[in-house]
């Protein structure tokens, strides 16, 4: 099945897909809280993205009593029932990354749909650290960078980040 | 009137105009309603994606604000719909009685970001001289210019985007390349993945910032000194290209005795970024030339010694080697296209427009005048007057330093025709406000000298009543009597044809590829066979050129105004201009979802000088320069991300104009850009300001 994948090597925190999602949210009317995160620690310089991975076992859709969460036949996408959905927040508790969430103003689990089969956060990944495809290409993907490296990088001894700036 | 598409089902295939990156869209049309914008696939500028602002551009198309008829303003200050062809005739009548009584000097054109640049550009500059005036003026007084003069004045070209994805190393100073120029994060990424380093020098730290394997805040304006604190080690090393010196440059000695003074404690004192990370930085430059990319951003041209500092990080490439090869200083080829612009010969045997005398090299090597230098003119102030002004998609009273003096300026006009899609501030002056075009609606020429590629851009729909720039000054040109010469095409599409002539492509061919062609293949070491479009026909470490107008002729570091005279009245240096992603200048603030996420002006500020004022975070401070003030919320920033003592502000904001704050007057003596960099401010919090309301006056005990 298809999934919304990072590469997280290629972020550079843009928040492009963010801010894709945060406009895509507001016009199903469904608030403006995005479903793919980007989280930029200014402390330690690390950026890191992350959305629903759609998991194969998802933890969210077993904790679900209420029956509010079921996979789309055609994306396979884990989506949400607004209107079965009680606001309980187990799903939440369930998943151990943090990728679903309640939507803030009425209270119901939102998560990455996959914007029904074209995510739009992946036409705007300039930097192409988002693809839409199998989880398999992204570990094709590593590979290829791996070995691209072994050539160059692992010659030159890596320059630690530090604070570089007096006062 | 309602819009129009060229389909009424289906797809076209264009290119974005949102930012001027001009990436590959396509369109999606259904039942005449364009409903949605996707990436264009085949161009290798944006491969396949777009961005945000991209993405939304159907609602600056149908935005319900957009003016679509001619305005005329009427003696109470109210604003009439009028006919086009009485605006017109009004417009070209009042022209021509200035030009009776004043000259037609006495009237320029101003043509802003917003329409575009190239042919756009063209259409300006051949009305504007075909009136009889030289005064064309643009948006590239206070932007790009001072880059470009910089790099020509060393190499004779500028392109300004180098292959990244071919670097060992990436040196960015002052620019935030994942939201000002988006493309370039796909080359970044490439480059990292095949180990490539970065190197990020600026005083904000951005995302990109945190990628990056050294990350340094230096005191604005003073990255010169770290210019030359690299070239001393580089020469030192003796690592640098020395057949390349040899061969292909002139003034080598004089720059090798003049880095010598900056030694890596020097550019310490100077600059604040410590001396063991110069080293550093030199030496991962001497480890991965010639493939090194150095890259500027706006952030060094709008300081006091802008174009020398950028001469000098130029100076630093070619001593690396780094002139015409991929990722390097890439010279492109242009395509071969008919004038537009009349040409450069004509243009200088001419009278010269305002601001050539005092910067004769922005005049010299762009044949325009200097904006800063009008206001004077329009006020009076200048050698004869300036009465009439036609400005076409440009927003000075927001984005031109000195708010108030441009808005007095621009009132003093006796005719100010403003060309534009909304009703912004400085069209809210005009006495004539024109519909302009999106570029959804208009079909040009554009070249990308990166790829050497052509495209031509699909009229995708029309509103009726909004006519494009070319019918604009076609209109104008014929009712003032120059038309049947300057503007002898009857539609846009004439204009394409003539300007493909000396090529060999026909509007067909670029009308089967939306992707582009490329016009000629990438070549590189041209400078080998063929030489330089320099005086000198070489790279100019020293140039004759400015020793003959006055000025040091290798680009000396001087420092800027703030460290040599430190003021006590104005403690903080502002700095405005670092992009925002949804907005581009003083564009897209109309656009509702933009406002999500852009919700509010603020200024970032360092939370200890934060806490040292007592501000809190959202509260609203009043910043002041020596000429004006504005009130704005304060954002506290995260300690790594300002450097102390350095505030910021978005230059675009229409409703705090942070310009209001910044200098027209200071400029750089070889662009003539204003300093907005490193503007001298103060900052109070809201309740000191209570006593300048008149109600309150004598009762300050009662507010505090």
């Amino acid at each position: 099945m298809k999934v919304v994948y990072v590469d997280v090597n290629r972020c550079l925190g843009c928040m492009s897909c963010q801010r894709v999602c945060i406009f895509h949210q507001a016009r199903k009317c469904n608030g403006q809280t995005p479903n793919i995160w980007v989280s930029v620690d200014m402390d330690r310089r690390k950026i890191f993205t992350s959305t629903c991975l759609q998991c194969r076992s998802a933890a969210c859709l077993k904790a679900c009593p209420v029956g509010a969460l079921s996979r789309d036949p055609e994306t396979q996408a884990v989506v949400v029932n607004e209107r079965v959905c009680v606001g309980c927040g187990v799903c939440v508790i369930a998943c151990p990354f943090g990728n679903i969430n309640m939507e803030p103003r009425i209270r119901v689990a939102a998560k990455c749909d996959l914007c029904g089969g074209s995510p739009e956060c992946v036409q705007v990944c300039m930097a192409q650290a988002l693809h839409f495809g199998d989880l398999n290409e992204l570990a094709e993907i590593k590979r290829r960078q791996v070995r691209d490296k072994s050539r160059t990088t692992f010659l030159i001894r890596a320059v630690e980040k530090k604070d570089v700036t007096s006062e | 009137m309602k819009e129009r598409t060229v389909v009424s089902n289906g797809t076209v295939k264009t290119l974005c105009r949102m930012c001027n990156t001009r990436c590959s869209i396509d369109v999606v049309v259904q039942d005449g309603i364009m409903t949605d914008i996707l990436p264009g696939r085949g161009n290798p500028v944006n491969d396949g994606r777009i961005c945000p602002r991209g993405k939304t551009a159907l609602e600056h198309f149908y935005h319900r604000e957009r003016i679509r008829r001619p305005l005329k303003r009427m003696s109470d200050g109210s604003f009439i719909a009028i006919d086009r062809e009485q605006a017109l005739d009004e417009i070209a009548a009042c022209m021509a009685d200035l030009k009776a009584g004043y000259g037609a000097r006495s009237v320029g054109v101003w043509k802003g970001e917003g329409v575009g640049f190239l042919q756009q550009e063209g259409y300006v500059r051949r009305f504007i001289h075909g009136f009889g005036s030289p005064n064309y003026f643009s948006n590239d007084s206070s932007c790009f210019n001072g880059r470009y003069l910089g790099n020509r004045l060393v190499t004779g070209f500028w392109n300004p985007y180098p292959h990244f994805a071919a670097a060992r190393l990436i040196l960015l100073l002052g620019s935030n390349p994942p939201v000002c120029h988006p493309p370039f994060m796909k080359e970044f990424a490439d480059a990292r993945s095949k180990g490539a380093r970065l190197v990020v020098i600026d005083p904000r730290l951005n995302p990109i910032g945190c990628w990056a394997d050294i990350f340094a805040q230096p005191r604005p304006g003073t990255d010169g000194a770290l210019a030359w604190g690299l070239i001393h080690l580089l020469i030192k090393s003796g690592r640098y290209d020395r057949d390349f010196v040899d061969r292909f440059t002139v003034g080598f000695e004089k720059i090798a005795a003049y880095a010598e003074r900056f030694t890596p404690a020097v550019v310490e004192a100077e600059s604040g970024i410590y001396a063991d990370v110069v080293r550093t930085i030199a030496d991962m430059l001497i480890e991965c030339l010639p493939k090194v990319s150095i890259y500027m951003g706006t952030g060094l041209e709008h300081h006091e010694n802008g174009v020398n500092n950028i001469r000098a990080i130029t100076i630093l490439s070619c001593l690396c080697g780094a002139l015409d090869i991929d990722c390097g200083l890439y010279w492109p080829e242009k395509m071969p296209l008919a004038d537009l612009s009349p040409r450069r010969e004509q243009l200088l045997s001419g009278p010269r427009p305002i601001g050539a005398d005092r910067f004769p090299v922005l005049y010299d090597f762009t044949g325009e005048g200097h904006t800063m230098t009008a206001m004077d003119y329009m006020l009076g102030l200048g050698e004869y007057p300036l009465k009439g002004l036609l400005i076409t998609a440009a927003n000075p009273v927001v984005t031109h330093p000195d708010t108030l003096k441009v808005e007095r300026a621009l009132q003093n006009l006796d005719l100010l025709v403003v060309n534009d899609f909304f009703l912004t501030r400085t069209a809210r002056l005009a006495h004539y406000i024109l519909p302009a075009e999106t570029f959804l609606e208009r079909s040009e020429i554009h070249c990308n000298i990166k790829y050497h590629r052509v495209y031509l851009t699909r009229k995708v729909a029309e509103i009726p009543g909004i006519h494009n720039e070319y019918r604009l000054w076609h209109d104008l040109a014929h009712r003032l009597g120059f038309g049947e010469e300057s503007f002898p095409w009857e539609t846009e599409d004439d204009v394409n044809q003539y300007l493909l002539a000396p090529s060999e492509l026909s509007l067909e061919d670029l009308e089967a590829h939306p992707e582009g062609i490329v016009y000629q293949p990438v070549r590189f070491r041209k400078h080998e066979t063929t030489p330089l479009p320099t005086p000198s026909g070489k790279v100019e470490f020293a140039s004759r050129y400015l020793k003959a107008l006055g000025f040091p002729e290798i680009p000396e570091y001087i420092q800027p105004l703030h460290i040599r005279e430190h003021s006590e009245e104005y403690p903080f240096l502002l700095t405005t201009g670092a992009r925002m992603t949804l907005f581009y200048h003083s564009r897209h603030q109309n656009i509702a979802k933009f406002r999500l996420i852009h919700t509010r002006a603020e200024v970032e500020i360092h939370p200890d000088d934060a806490a040292g004022l007592g501000i809190a975070d959202g509260e609203t401070v009043c910043l002041t320069s020596r000429l004006g003030s504005i009130e704005v919320a304060a954002r506290i920033v995260h300690r790594a991300e300002l450097r102390r003592g350095v505030v910021e502000v978005y230059h675009g904001w229409e409703d705090h104009p942070a310009n209001i704050l910044t200098f027209g007057d200071v400029n750089d003596p070889i662009s003539g850009f204003p300093l907005l960099k490193a503007v001298p401010v103060r900052i109070e919090k809201k309740s000191f300001q209570l006593d300048f309301r008149p109600e309150a006056s004598g009762r300050e005990d009662d507010l505090i």
